[in-house]
């Protein structure tokens, strides 16, 4: 679960939702956290339905065969609607199937769900904190970019693998 | 390049199945950029996006069946594949199936696949090598793994060739 917050925390950072300026960080908690209810949600109500199709005793043997491409479906679906991007699919989708694979019960699924959608929020709100502190920073061209955005993420990384023992 | 390494990082994988399972991706994304090239006309207008997703996600079921290997790799064959790609706006009517621009065109996509082979394969020696004869623990996390992509991307861009110009 740590590396799937990490990895979609990243992703989303950097290719989801359409940001706002960095120069209103305000405005960006505001939509990583409305993000972040939206994951929450949309995992939720995935797991909900594959529990509930997976009760009917007929149908069984095709839902455990088919446990990418029914909630995967159900994801593109549902982010389509939301008209969600295209990561936010792929994020929905992965958490789905990390949580379908721990074989939890659908309670705490959906437990799992919201300690996966928070963590990613709290990367990316530690991720927009950074970036804007490095507005005000006098970093060398060299470092600008790429450079600076892995390097972000590797400390947030680091410091939420620390907390990431306490979780999972 | 980068993005598209992210999902992979959630492989828990050594250095020999790290190259067999970026060799599918790699294998995958151009036989995926093939199929769409050349039928990409016979779908109706704004129907080629699902189109590719349904793909995507019927092929991580079938892999998923026979390999069982999860499937994340479908967002690095996302992020791998051309950003016009998918795009409504995108004509491709008036290229031609024998002009010169399908060569240059595959050309840049198997270059950018075999550049993606060559980043996992380095990334995964690193990891090996940290992990493994190092004892660095910081190498089975993203930790490791991040910070070395920093690395790269920092020597990447200030290749001294680039510098000069």
């Amino acid at each position: 679960m740590y590396f799937l917050i990490i990895t979609f925390g990243f992703l989303l950072a950097m290719r989801g939702a359409r940001s706002a300026p960095l120069q209103k960080p305000v405005e960006g908690l505001k939509r990583i956290g409305l993000e972040a209810m939206d994951l929450f949600l949309t995992v939720s109500l995935i797991l909900a339905l594959w529990a509930f199709v997976a009760t009917l005793e007929k149908i069984q043997p095709v839902v455990r065969d088919f446990s990418i491409l029914g909630p995967g479906l159900a994801a593109f679906l549902l982010s389509r609607y939301q008209k969600k991007t295209d990561v936010f699919f792929l994020s929905v989708m992965a958490s789905v199937f990390m949580i379908n694979a721990e074989q939890y019960g659908p309670l705490q699924g959906i437990l799992l769900a919201g300690v996966v959608s928070a963590g990613i929020a709290l990367f990316q709100v530690c991720f927009l904190g950074l970036r804007y502190k490095l507005l005000f920073a006098h970093m060398p061209p060299s470092m600008r970019g790429w450079p600076s955005l892995c390097l972000l993420a590797g400390f947030i990384a680091l410091i939420l693998w620390s907390f990431g023992g306490l979780v999972f | 390049m980068l993005l598209a390494y992210l999902p992979f990082m959630v492989y828990p994988y050594g250095f020999f199945r790290a190259g067999v399972a970026v060799l599918w991706i790699v294998v995958f994304l151009w036989v995926t950029v093939a199929f769409f090239w050349f039928t990409r006309r016979l779908f109706p207008s704004r129907s080629l996006k699902p189109a590719f997703f349904l793909w995507l996600i019927v092929w991580a079921q079938a892999v998923w069946t026979l390999t069982k290997l999860p499937p994340y790799w479908i967002a690095s064959v996302f992020f791998l594949a051309p950003v016009s790609f998918l795009e409504d706006a995108a004509k491709p009517s008036h290229v031609r199936v024998f002009s010169k621009e399908v060569p240059r065109y595959f050309f840049e996509r198997v270059l950018a696949g075999i550049g993606f082979a060559g980043f996992v394969m380095l990334l995964a020696l690193i990891r090996e090598i940290g992990e493994k004869r190092m004892g660095i623990h910081a190498f089975e996390q993203p930790v490791g793994m991040l910070l070395v992509i920093a690395a790269v991307a920092f020597l990447w861009k200030n290749q001294p060739y680039r510098r000069r110009e």
